[in-house]
């Protein structure tokens, strides 16, 4: 397989007044095209500002991220936020929708900011939420649905423009059991169809096994990397 | 992100917040309104200036005396130009570059009777020729004409001049029932006809006057307070009355040659009014005193520009205030919706979509401020010209000129200028809105 990300001596330090907070050290990881990935860690370890980092959300002290060739650490605010609107999707642990919009308006939304016309952007999350089975909350506001829901909005939110890369962070943190196992099944049916990279950030063992490679931190660095002898990948 | 995509969000976004929106936007039509209304009231006074001015006399002709030489000046320029205000100078003008015409006006005081009817009046000489020149506006019958010998046009307001002496002397007032154009009149310099009887046994006979037959062939239109308590008749006539005069009241000074003879006052009709000022200041370098309404207009000009700009800066505080207000409300906005730009960033809209989100929904504060301000001081100014009394009277000076006035050039400016001030009051706030980092507006709940 071909090497979609690339990660090369990443370092983060925060400054908390005086005191320096080492977050990554010396991060080295390559990810290819169409792998599944789990980030797996406590809190504390570094994973969310990894996956960040990847996302072009935040810049490293040290080091270089290439995706595709292009340096992500060298980009700009402007280069970034076209870089994002073009090859990332999104998935929070808090879904993130704007509380406002219905469902069918958030998951569009993306695709306004990328200039599509309105017809064909409402066909598109449509069909969208449709897949996700949200065929009929179209016009619900989030408030008006529940956690699963609004996690299947997101997720098609994440989906609707067919991005490279689909960045996951704790997805499933604010999910019951039963409805983190449908949340799941949806994100790495729908990254396998697409043929998507997907990066999933958890704390949660039971994820795990929905990745090709599990990457465990610890303390800012890599402790160890588990290859799956697949469930996600697989079927 | 498509222009009609931004209309919609940014629509959508003010209408969210519709209490709020609407107080803002209140600040901006109460901004807006005081200062059209306060400049429509400069624009108003204006208009009555320049009324005020038109009923004065015409803005293009200049009125030159023989200079008396006032304080300040040295008696050695005076005498370099010996000044004399006499037939020479009257060809002279007359020659000059932009004059249409001058001529002298002489001036005498008489009586026209008819009838019953009796008026005190000055009588003006003019040249004929140069009559129709000037801005006189004829109402009924025509203007002099050179071969006219005892014919005269009324000022607008001699009708009103005539009183019956009789009546009078009973102590009433009645209108005169009067017919100028076709009514007998008679003109004399005898101060004491008509002042009733004079005392008994007070037996002084003044000098025996002459009595002319005058016809009258035009009136002038009213409302021009310079011709409106005259009659004009042909300088050579008036010329000739003041000789007969003079030699009856035996004071002849023996200025009998008309080349030797100074007069008052010589007016002249400039092209144009802008020519105005340099004939002007042409004949003042001769030596003459030179006056003509345009000294009035600029001054008065100069004072409306300053009362304007004082009303125009009072209302601009109210502006400046409900600028400060959309910034305010845009600030708080961008509070509220931290975490919605943050998703919006992370979603992959582009910084410029940010601001342009946020310079949309403050121009829009301000274009709607300014458009519902105009609506409101036409309201406003409909009402102040409704119900108080016409500025002209308010200055003494009447007219029907009107309080308030609103240019519709100052319509479009204040709706420029309100969305202009939309969009610098929101610059602040969209700037703030797009630096803002999207991975710590995300996690604010």
């Amino acid at each position: 397989m071909n090497e979609l990300i690339v990660l090369k001596n990443l370092n983060k330090v925060y400054r908390m007044g005086d005191e320096k907070i080492h977050a990554l050290k010396d991060i080295n990881l390559t990810i290819d095209k169409e792998e599944f990935v789990c980030l797996l860690g406590t809190s504390g370890s570094g994973k969310s500002t990894l996956l960040n980092m990847m996302a072009g959300l935040e810049k490293p002290t040290k080091g270089e991220i290439i995706i595709e060739k292009y340096h992500i650490e060298k980009m700009n605010e402007k280069q970034l936020a076209k870089f994002r609107q073009l090859n990332v999707g999104f998935v929070f642990q808090s879904y993130n929708l704007i509380p406002t919009l219905s469902a069918l308006e958030n998951v569009s939304l993306g695709l306004t900011f990328r200039g599509i016309p309105r017809k064909i952007r409402d066909k598109m999350s449509r069909e969208m939420l449709k897949a996700v089975g949200l065929g009929d909350r179209l016009n619900h506001k989030p408030a008006e649905m529940s956690g699963g829901q609004q996690q299947r909005v997101s997720i098609a939110r994440a989906f609707v423009g067919k991005p490279k890369i689909v960045f996951a962070d704790e997805p499933t943190g604010n999910l019951d059991t039963k409805t983190t196992i449908e949340v799941m099944d949806l994100i790495t049916t729908m990254a396998k169809e697409n043929r998507q990279t997907l990066i999933i950030v958890t704390h949660d063992v039971e994820i795990s096994p929905y990745g090709h490679r599990v990457i465990y931190l610890r303390d800012g660095s890599i402790e160890k990397v588990i290859e799956n002898k697949i469930k996600g990948g697989a079927d | 992100m498509s222009s009609m995509d931004l209309i919609r969000m940014g629509i959508k976004n003010l209408w969210r917040r519709k209490l709020r929106t609407f107080l803002t936007v209140l600040g901006v039509i109460i901004g807006t309104s005081s200062i059209v209304v306060m400049l429509s009231l400069g624009f108003g006074m204006q208009e009555a200036f320049k009324d005020l001015i038109s009923r004065m006399g015409s803005l293009n002709t200049i009125n030159v005396y023989k200079s008396y030489g006032g304080y300040g000046e040295f008696p050695s320029d005076r005498r370099n130009k010996e000044a004399k205000l006499n037939e020479k100078a009257l060809i002279n003008f007359k020659s000059m570059p932009h004059v249409t015409a001058a001529t002298p006006i002489i001036e005498t005081y008489g009586i026209i009777k008819s009838g019953r009817y009796t008026s005190h009046t000055s009588i003006k000489g003019i040249d004929p020729e140069a009559m129709e020149h000037f801005d006189f506006k004829i109402a009924e019958g025509r203007l002099l004409q050179t071969r006219d010998n005892l014919n005269i046009v009324f000022g607008g307001g001699m009708k009103y001049s005539f009183y019956d002496e009789k009546a009078m002397s009973r102590g009433q007032y009645e209108e005169p029932n009067i017919d100028l154009m076709n009514d007998r009149m008679i003109l004399t310099f005898d101060m004491d006809s008509g002042m009733g009887p004079s005392m008994p046994g007070e037996k002084v006979q003044g000098p025996r006057y002459k009595d002319y037959n005058i016809k009258a062939v035009g009136i002038l239109e009213e409302g021009n307070w310079e011709t409106d308590w005259s009659v004009y008749a042909p300088m050579d006539t008036v010329e000739k009355m003041i000789q007969e005069k003079e030699k009856i009241e035996a004071s002849n000074q023996g200025q009998n040659k008309r080349s030797q003879r100074e007069y008052e006052r010589i007016m002249i009709r400039v092209d144009d009014i802008k020519n105005v000022e340099i004939v002007q200041q042409r004949i003042k370098d001769d030596g003459f005193e030179a006056y003509s309404l345009n000294d009035n207009l600029k001054e008065m000009n100069r004072m409306t520009g300053i009362i304007q700009a004082v009303l125009g800066g009072i209302g601009a505080i109210s502006l400046l205030v409900a600028a400060i207000g959309i910034t305010n409300t845009m600030v708080m906005s961008i509070y509220e919706r931290t975490k919605e730009i943050g998703i919006m960033k992370v979603i992959g809209a582009s910084l410029k979509d940010i601001k342009k989100l946020f310079l949309f929904e403050s121009a829009m504060i301000g274009l709607l401020g300014g458009a519902m301000g105009i609506i409101f001081s036409y309201i406003l100014s409909f009402l102040v010209n409704k119900f108080s009394p016409a500025f002209g009277d308010f200055m003494g000076v009447g007219g029907e000129a009107k309080i308030s006035i609103i240019p519709i050039w100052l319509v479009f400016a204040a709706l420029g200028f309100s969305a202009l001030i939309g969009i610098i009051s929101g610059y602040y706030p969209a700037r703030r809105a797009m630096n803002l980092s999207a991975l710590e507006a995300i996690r604010t709940e």
